[in-house]
C-alpha cells in the first residue's frame, strides 16, 4: 500500500517536473478550453446580476474539464515523448496508480485553469467574487477535483484499448460540456439525453458549487448535501471501473509491449 | 594512400568541413563542435567505398551533407559530377540513402504502400511502378509479408525495407549509414548480401559502418575518419599491411600481475601490452613486429607464471583501425 | 549529361507527386481515417458544437435571428478541425515517426507534397461543413428556402480549401517547434472567437479584428449568411473574392516558411529536435 501511494506521489512530481521544463505544453493544456470558454462567456456579455456569477463558475469548470480530458490523453502519451514505456510498464506497481499520479497533476492544473477563468471572468464582467458560502465553496471544489481525477484515470485507459483514443476525447469535450450544465441548465436538454447528466459527475460538481457559491440560487431539486454525496458515489464508482479497465490494459500493455495501440 | 582513379567519379570531396553551433538560451552559451575538420576523398563510379569511425568521428554528417541533408561549413562536394549547393535536386533524383533504424518508414501503412509512395516522390515513371515494388520486395526478401503494417515488422525486417526504398528509383550511387547495426549476425549477413548484389549491379555505394569485418568484407577500399579527419584511405589489404607491425602475442595465463605486464613491456620490440588481470585466468595481449623473437623472451620470463595458452596472429583490420584511431 | 530537366517533366513529375500524396496523405498522415471515425466527424461534431452554442444562446434568450447567426456560423466552423488541426498536424506526425527528413531528402516537388497531403482533410472538412448545415436546417430551423444552393457549396468548398491553406500555414510555422499540435490548437480556438462565428467582427475590441480579417472563415461566415439568406452569386462574389486572397497569401507564406525551415534544417542539422 505504501508503494502505490509513493507511485502515485512520485508519478506527480515528475510529470509536474516535466510540465515546467516544457512549457510549451501549458498551451494545449491551459489556453484552449480557456478560449472556448472565453466564446461562451462572450455569449453572456449583455447579461447582469447572478446569472453572471453562474457562468463565470460554469467557465471554471469547463476550464477544469478542458483541461482534464487533454490530461488523461497526455498521461498515457507521456511515455512515447519521453522514452520511458519500457522503464513504466516494468515498475513493481500496478500501472493504474503510475498513471493516476500524472492525471491528478495534470486534473489539478485544470483546477487553476478554473481558478485563472474564475479570476479573469470576475475581472472582465467586473461581478467581482462575493462567494455565499466560502467553506461549503472550497469543499466542493475539493470533491470535483478528486471526481475529476477519477474520471480523467477511467478516459485514461481509452488511450490503450482503442487506437482512436485521441479522436474520441477530442470529441467528447463539448459534449460533456453540454451534458453537464456548465453554462446552462441540463433541463434544457431533451429528455432522452437528460439522464447522461445525471451519470456523469461534474453535474454534481457544479451543482454543488454553484449552490455554495450563489445565494438563493435554485438548480436541481436536490440539496447540496445530496450534489456532494452523489457525487462521491459517482467517484467512487470511477475508481472502481478504472480499476478494473487497468487490470485489462495492464494485460494489453505487457502482451503488446506498448502503452498506446498506434 | 591509393587513390581513386581520374575521370568521372561518384563522390568527390575537397576539404569539407562542418561545425555544429548549439546554443543554451538558459546559460547563454554557444558551443561550436567541429565534425567535419577538413575531409578529402573520391569515390570511383562502381567503387564500394567504406568509411569506418568510432562513435562521433564525423560518419553521419558526411554522408548527410553528401546526400544535400545538411550543407557544408566550408569546402566542396561533387556527387555524380553534380555540387550538391547548385544541382541538389538532380542529385536527390539519382541517389539513394538507407538511413536506417526504426524511425524514417510510415508505420500505419504496408511496405508496398510505403513503397510506392516513394516511388512517386521520386518520379519513378508510373507504368513502372508495381513492377519495381515487386521487383523490390523480392530482392529484400520480404514477398508473404508486404500487405502487413509496418508497425508489425521486427527490427531487421524494416531495415530490408528502408533498403528497398532507396533503391525504389535504380540510383546509380547508394548511401548506407550502419546498415547493420542492431541486427543478428544472419540479418547482418542478409544485408551485406544485398550491398554485394548493388555492386553488382553496378552501382557505387557509399557506407559506412564501425564494424571492421564488414569493412573488410566487403568494401574496396576504407577511409578511417576519427574526430572530423581523415586518418587513412586504402584498400582493407592496404590498411593491413600497414599494421603489418602490430602482429599480436596472445597469452592466457595464471598467477600473472602488474609486475609481470610492467616486465613484457619493457622487452625491446614490444609496442604495447593490453592485459586483463581481473580474472583468475588472465588474458594478456602483446603488440610487436617481431612475435618470433619476443615470445620466446617472455615465456623466459615467466617464472611463477604459468603460461596455459600461447598464440601468434597476423594484424586484423580492427588492430590497423584501433592504433589509428586511439593514436 | 543532362542534367536539366525539361519543364514538362518536371510538370507532370509534380503532378504524379499530388496524386500520389492525396491518396497517401490519408492513410500515412491521418490517424483517424476509419469509415466509423470520418462519420464521427461529419455527424457528431458539428452536432455538438451546435448545439452547445445554440441552447446557450436559446438560454439567454437571444433573439430567433441571432441564434440562427450562432447556428450558421457554428456549422461552417466545425469544418475546423478537420481543415486546421488536423492538417497543421501532418508534418508533427511525420517528426514523430522520423519520416521528415526521408521526405526532405526526396526531389520530390514541395508544393505538390504539400498540398497534395492535406487534400483528404480538405474535403472532409467540407463534408463536416455540410453536416453542420443539414442539422442547422432540420434541428435548428434555419430556413434554406431561400437560399441560392450554388453559393453555398461554393462557400463551403473555398471555406475548406482556403482554411486548408491556412492549417498548412500552421503546419509550416509548427515545423519549428516540437510539434505543430499547440499552435494548430489556439488557432483552431481562435476561429470561434474572431470569424464572425457566434457574434459579430465588430463586437471585438479593436486590436482583434484584424487578427479576424487574415484568417479566412471571417469571409465564409459571412458570405454563407448571405448566400443563405438568397444573395446570388454576384452578391457574395467580393467575399469569396476577399476569402480566396487570404487563402492564397496563407498558403504562399506556408510554402515560404517551409522551404525556408527546409534552408535552415540544412544549415543547422535538424530536422527533427526542435
Ligand atoms: N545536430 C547536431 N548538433 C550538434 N552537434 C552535432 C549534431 N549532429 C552531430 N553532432 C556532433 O558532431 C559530431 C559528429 O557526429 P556524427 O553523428 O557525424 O558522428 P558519427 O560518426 O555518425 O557517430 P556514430 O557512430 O555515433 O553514429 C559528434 O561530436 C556529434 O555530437
Ligand atoms: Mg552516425
Amino acid at each position: 500500500m505504501v508503494s502505490r501511494v509513493q507511485a502515485v506521489r512520485a508519478a506527480a512530481r515528475m510529470t509536474m517536473k516535466i510540465f515546467f521544463a516544457d512549457p510549451q505544453w501549458i498551451i494545449p493544456a491551459i489556453i484552449a478550453p480557456f478560449i472556448f470558454t472565453l466564446v461562451a462567456l462572450l455569449l453572456f456579455r449583455n447579461e447582469t446580476g447572478p446569472l453572471l456569477l453562474y457562468a463565470v463558475l460554469g467557465g471554471g469548470l469547463m476550464g477544469m474539464w478542458g483541461t482534464t480530458v487533454y490530461g488523461s490523453g497526455t498521461s498515457i502519451t507521456f511515455d512515447r515523448f519521453n522514452g520511458t514505456m519500457e522503464a513504466t510498464l516494468a515498475a513493481p506497481v500496478p500501472l493504474m496508480w503510475i498513471i493516476g499520479g500524472r492525471v491528478a497533476w495534470n486534473t489539478f492544473i485544470g483546477v487553476i485553469n478554473g481558478g485563472i477563468i474564475l479570476v479573469i471572468g470576475t475581472l472582465w464582467f467586473r461581478t467581482g467574487i462575493s462567494i455565499a458560502n466560502p467553506l461549503a465553496f472550497t469543499f466542493a471544489t475539493v470533491v470535483t477535483y478528486v471526481s475529476l481525477s477519477s474520471f480523467g484515470l477511467m478516459l485514461a485507459t481509452v488511450y490503450v484499448l482503442t487506437r482512436q483514443g485521441g479522436f474520441i476525447m477530442n470529441s467528447l469535450e463539448v459534449p460533456v460540456y453540454i451534458a453537464t450544465g456548465t453554462m446552462f441548465p441540463v433541463a434544457l436538454l431533451p429528455l432522452a439525453t437528460q439522464p447522461v447528466a445525471f451519470i456523469l459527475g461534474p453535474t454534481w460538481g457544479i451543482e454543488a458549487i454553484r449552490k455554495a457559491a450563489i445565494a438563493g440560487y435554485t438548480g436541481l431539486a436536490t440539496s447540496y448535501w445530496t450534489d456532494i454525496g452523489i457525487l462521491a458515489i459517482e467517484t467512487a464508482a470511477y475508481f472502481a471501473i478504472s480499476f478494473y479497465l487497468f487490470g485489462r490494459v495492464e494485460r494489453l500493455a505487457k502482451r503488446n509491449g506498448t502503452l498506446e495501440e498506434y | 594512400m591509393q587513390e581513386a582513379g581520374e575521370g568521372s567519379s561518384a563522390v568527390d570531396v575537397k576539404d569539407l568541413r562542418r561545425e555544429y553551433v548549439t546554443r543554451s538560451f538558459l546559460k547563454k552559451t554557444t558551443k561550436v563542435t567541429a565534425a567535419l575538420d577538413g575531409i578529402s576523398l573520391r569515390v570511383a563510379r562502381g567503387e564500394l567505398f567504406g568509411l569506418i569511425g568510432p562513435n562521433g568521428a564525423g560518419k553521419t554528417t558526411t554522408i548527410k551533407i553528401l546526400t544535400t541533408l545538411l550543407s557544408p561549413t566550408s569546402g566542396s562536394a561533387k556527387i555524380l559530377d553534380l555540387d550538391i549547393n547548385k544541382d541538389m535536386y538532380e542529385i536527390r533524383r539519382r541517389i539513394g540513402i538507407v538511413f536506417g533504424g526504426e524511425r524514417g518508414l510510415y508505420n500505419r501503412v504496408t511496405a508496398v504502400e510505403n513503397l510506392k509512395y516513394f516511388a512517386d516522390l521520386y518520379g519513378v515513371p508510373p507504368s513502372e511502378i508495381t513492377g519495381r515494388v515487386k521487383k523490390m520486395i523480392e530482392m529484400v526478401g520480404l514477398e508473404g509479408r508486404e500487405n502487413e503494417r509496418v508497425e508489425k515488422y521486427s527490427r531487421g525486417m524494416k531495415q530490408r525495407l528502408h533498403i528497398a526504398k532507396a533503391l525504389i528509383h535504380d540510383p546509380e550511387l547508394v548511401f548506407l549509414d550502419e546498415p547493420t547495426i542492431g541486427l543478428d549476425p544472419g540479418g547482418a549477413r542478409d544485408i551485406r548480401n544485398m550491398v554485394r548484389g548493388m555492386k553488382k549491379d553496378g552501382k557505387s555505394i557509399f557506407l559506412t559502418t564501425h564494424n571492421m569485418f564488414e569493412a573488410d568484407e566487403l568494401c574496396d577500399r576504407v577511409a578511417v575518419i576519427s574526430r572530423g579527419k581523415i586518418v587513412a584511405l586504402d584498400t582493407p589489404a592496404g590498411l593491413k599491411k600497414s599494421a603489418k607491425d602490430i602482429s599480436v602475442i596472445e597469452l592466457q595465463t595464471y598467477g600473472a600481475d602488474a609486475n609481470f605486464v610492467q616486465r613484457i613491456e619493457k622487452i625491446g620490440g614490444v609496442t604495447r601490452v593490453v592485459a586483463d588481470l581481473d580474472s583468475e585466468r588472465q588474458s594478456i595481449r602483446v603488440q610487436t613486429e617481431f612475435p618470433t623473437e619476443v615470445l620466446p623472451t617472455i615465456v623466459g620470463l615467466a617464472g611463477d607464471v604459468n603460461i596455459i595458452d600461447k598464440s601468434i596472429r597476423e594484424p586484423t583490420l580492427e588492430d590497423a583501425y584501433l592504433r589509428l584511431v586511439e593514436e | 549529361m543532362d542534367t536539366s530537366t525539361s519543364l514538362r517533366r518536371r510538370v507532370s513529375m509534380a503532378v504524379q507527386v499530388f496524386t500520389s500524396s492525396i491518396g497517401f496523405g490519408r492513410k500515412g498522415t491521418v490517424i483517424w481515417d476509419s469509415p466509423e471515425m470520418i462519420a464521427m466527424q461529419v455527424f457528431l461534431l458539428p452536432l455538438f458544437q451546435i448545439s452547445f452554442f445554440a441552447v446557450l444562446a436559446q438560454y439567454l434568450d437571444y433573439s430567433g435571428s441571432a441564434v440562427q447567426y450562432i447556428v450558421v456560423g457554428n456549422a461552417l466552423q466545425a469544418m475546423s478541425y478537420s481543415a486546421v488541426f488536423a492538417v497543421a498536424n501532418i508534418t508533427s506526425t511525420d517528426k514523430w515517426q522520423g519520416t521528415l527528413e526521408t521526405l526532405m531528402v526526396t526531389p520530390a516537388n514541395r508544393m505538390a507534397l504539400f498540398v497534395g497531403r492535406a487534400v483528404f482533410q480538405s474535403g472532409l472538412s467540407a463534408l463536416i461543413a455540410l453536416g453542420g448545415l443539414f442539422y442547422a436546417s432540420e434541428l435548428f430551423g434555419v430556413s434554406f428556402a431561400h437560399a441560392d444552393v450554388v453559393g453555398v457549396l461554393l462557400v463551403v468548398l473555398v471555406t475548406s480549401v482556403t482554411m486548408m491553406c491556412f492549417g498548412l500555414l500552421i503546419s509550416s510555422v509548427g515545423l519549428f517547434l516540437r510539434t505543430a499540435m499547440i499552435l494548430a490548437n489556439i488557432f483552431l480556438f481562435l476561429t470561434m472567437l474572431v470569424s464572425g462565428v457566434n457574434f459579430p467582427l465588430s463586437t471585438l475590441p479593436g486590436w482583434a479584428q484584424p487578427v479576424g480579417y487574415a484568417i479566412p472563415m471571417t469571409y465564409g461566415t459571412s458570405a454563407i449568411r448571405l448566400a443563405i439568406s438568397g444573395a446570388s452569386l454576384g452578391g457574395i462574389g467580393s467575399l469569396v473574392a476577399d476569402e480566396v486572397l487570404v487563402g492564397a497569401v496563407a498558403i504562399m507564406l506556408g510554402y515560404l516558411t517551409m522551404v525556408g525551415f527546409e534552408r535552415l534544417a540544412r544549415k543547422t542539422g535538424r530536422f527533427e529536435e526542435y
